[in-house]
């Protein structure tokens, strides 16, 4: 085969293991091109379409770059408390923290939204209908601390768009009204169609299930928007993934998550699913959330592909910001711990070596400049392999940071699923292949792009 | 106290009609394409608002 002409960029075959179509891939650029398996020699040594990539290559050089390199911080995690009443095992959050660690007390959360305030007034643009920028109350579990916390949505609803990540055991009608009235964006957890899949990894300290009260939570949030479920797939929900977007689909749930476990802590280690049988799993829900679209018209958008398929698509429209390296953590996006203590992700509290600051005594600033936070900023695919040479890198962005420093050794080690995550790409590449994209992610996804190459 | 509003799409689809499978077209021997915008993801693997609007 003779290669492309030499003012030409290099495309890369990639088998999808579709029948009609491969992928040939600019890894540097995340460009992509689906081309009949009978024209690809000739596609290879230069077309038409090599030609108008080269066209825009730079462009598209520059957009990933910018987009890897050039954000600033949009959003923060917030962990109004160190407590949990639940002990689920695969939680990053040391269980000495979580059983026994303490609030943070309301004045002092309102005085780090004020700061937090003041910081992202300096890095994002203000004005009549200006984005706000995002603050989760994460945790643990925020709602320990829920008269705080809905102190602080009250005072700074205008100067922020709230989220709340619950295990939704203490989600009451009234909790639930008030997030609901503010427009606060409520995410919650659920990992078992039955109590008994749900139960064997999250749980009480005392070993009680906590299936039911989610099951409640979500027929109160039935209606709103703005919410969404996440499902941890371990060794102990593998087989049961499309009975969970069954149940899913029935509650009316618009969005849900099926994501591996963070491995970052030893504790998830021990359910952690092989990826081949990840992937089987996976893509089988994935199915299955399809037919039910067909049958009724209804969308269950299952979040964490639907941010493969659009890192293919709009690079630039991604909503997850694991998916692609240096990750979001300490970048687009910080966490706050309990204590004012700073870190790029929620993923690195517990790991003290991460924190970058506190929030009270060296502010954000500083920390976004600390050695802890550019080891994670710092973690580049192309600097490192298997990644440095694989063609989907800025499809995948090789997650995560924490996960591949505590269970692999080091930042410059692959996180737990590579393979699975080859497996997400190859088949986002087919359904585009097949036309059936849009139908795994939200209507009017591409409200606000632009199309800027078109081929087909 | 802002006025409860539904800010995600796909909750206010829920009794459309059954979805018709897209009629297949010939197939291209070529299909390329890319989307641009600004980008605003904030979003992790605990937690992720999906639509964009919802995020103003």
């Amino acid at each position: 085969m003779n290669g492309p002409a030499p003012h030409l960029p290099r495309l890369q075959p990639y088998d999808i293991g579709h029948e009609r179509y491969v992928a040939l891939l600019h890894p540097e650029t995340a460009f992509w091109s689906l081309v009949d398996k009978d024209r690809v020699e000739a596609e290879l040594c230069g077309s038409e379409l090599a030609e108008r990539f080269q066209a825009q290559a730079a462009r598209f050089a520059q957009e990933i770059h910018a987009l890897r390199f050039e954000l600033k911080p949009s959003g923060v995690y917030v962990n109004p408390t160190e407590r949990c009443n639940l002990d689920c095992t695969y939680c990053y959050i040391p269980d000495t923290l979580r059983r026994h660690g303490s609030d943070m007390p309301a004045e002092r959360l309102l005085g780090a939204l004020q700061r937090l305030k003041e910081y992202f007034a300096t890095v994002m643009d203000g004005g009549e209908g200006a984005r706000k920028p995002r603050l989760i109350f994460h945790g643990a579990e925020p709602l320990m601390n829920r008269e705080a916390l809905f102190a602080a949505i009250d005072l700074f609803q205008d100067d922020f768009a709230f989220g709340v990540q619950t295990n939704g055991t203490l989600l009451t009608d009234a909790a639930a009204d008030f997030l609901m009235q503010r427009n606060v964006s409520i995410g919650l957890s659920l990992d078992g169609p039955t109590a008994p899949i749900t139960n064997a990894t999250r749980h009480t300290w005392a070993g009680q299930g906590v299936h039911q009260h989610v099951l409640r939570a979500m027929e109160r949030l039935q209606g709103y928007g703005s919410w969404s479920v996440i499902t941890t797939c371990t060794t102990e929900n593998l087989a049961h993934l499309t009975d969970m977007v069954e149940l899913f689909h029935r509650h009316q749930v618009p969005t849900c998550m099926l994501n591996a476990v963070r491995c970052t802590l030893s504790g998830a280690r021990g359910v952690k699913p092989a990826d081949g049988d990840f992937a089987r799993a996976f893509i089988a829900a994935l199915e299955r959330t399809h037919e039910l679209y067909r049958e009724t018209g209804r969308k269950l958008v299952v979040a964490n592909f639907a941010n493969i398929l659009l890192a293919i698509l709009a690079p630039t429209a991604r909503r997850l910001m694991c998916d692609i390296s240096p990750c979001g953590g300490g970048r687009a996006f910080f966490a706050l711990a309990a204590d004012g203590g700073l870190f790029p992700c929620s993923e690195f509290i517990g790991l003290p070596a991460f924190e970058g600051g506190n929030l009270f005594t060296d502010g954000v600033a500083a920390a976004l400049e600390s050695p802890a936070f550019k080891e994670v900023t710092g973690r580049d695919v192309d600097k490192f392999e298997p990644c440095a040479s694989c063609p989907i890198r800025h499809f995948c962005g090789s997650p995560c940071p924490a996960e591949a420093n505590e269970m692999n050794g080091g930042m410059e080690k692959t996180g737990a699923f590579c393979q699975f995550y080859e497996e997400q790409v190859r088949y986002a590449l087919r359904l585009i292949a097949d036309g059936k994209s849009d139908d795994f992610l939200w209507d009017g996804w591409d409200q606000g792009t632009e199309t800027v190459f078109s081929a087909c | 106290m802002k006025a409860t509003t539904q800010v995600t799409s796909q909750a206010t689809t829920a009794q459309q009609a059954a979805v018709q499978p897209t009629q297949a077209a010939a197939p291209a021997p070529v299909i390329a394409s890319r989307k641009s915008c600004n980008p605003d993801g904030i979003g992790l693997s605990h937690y992720v608002l999906m639509d964009r609007k919802a995020a103003k």
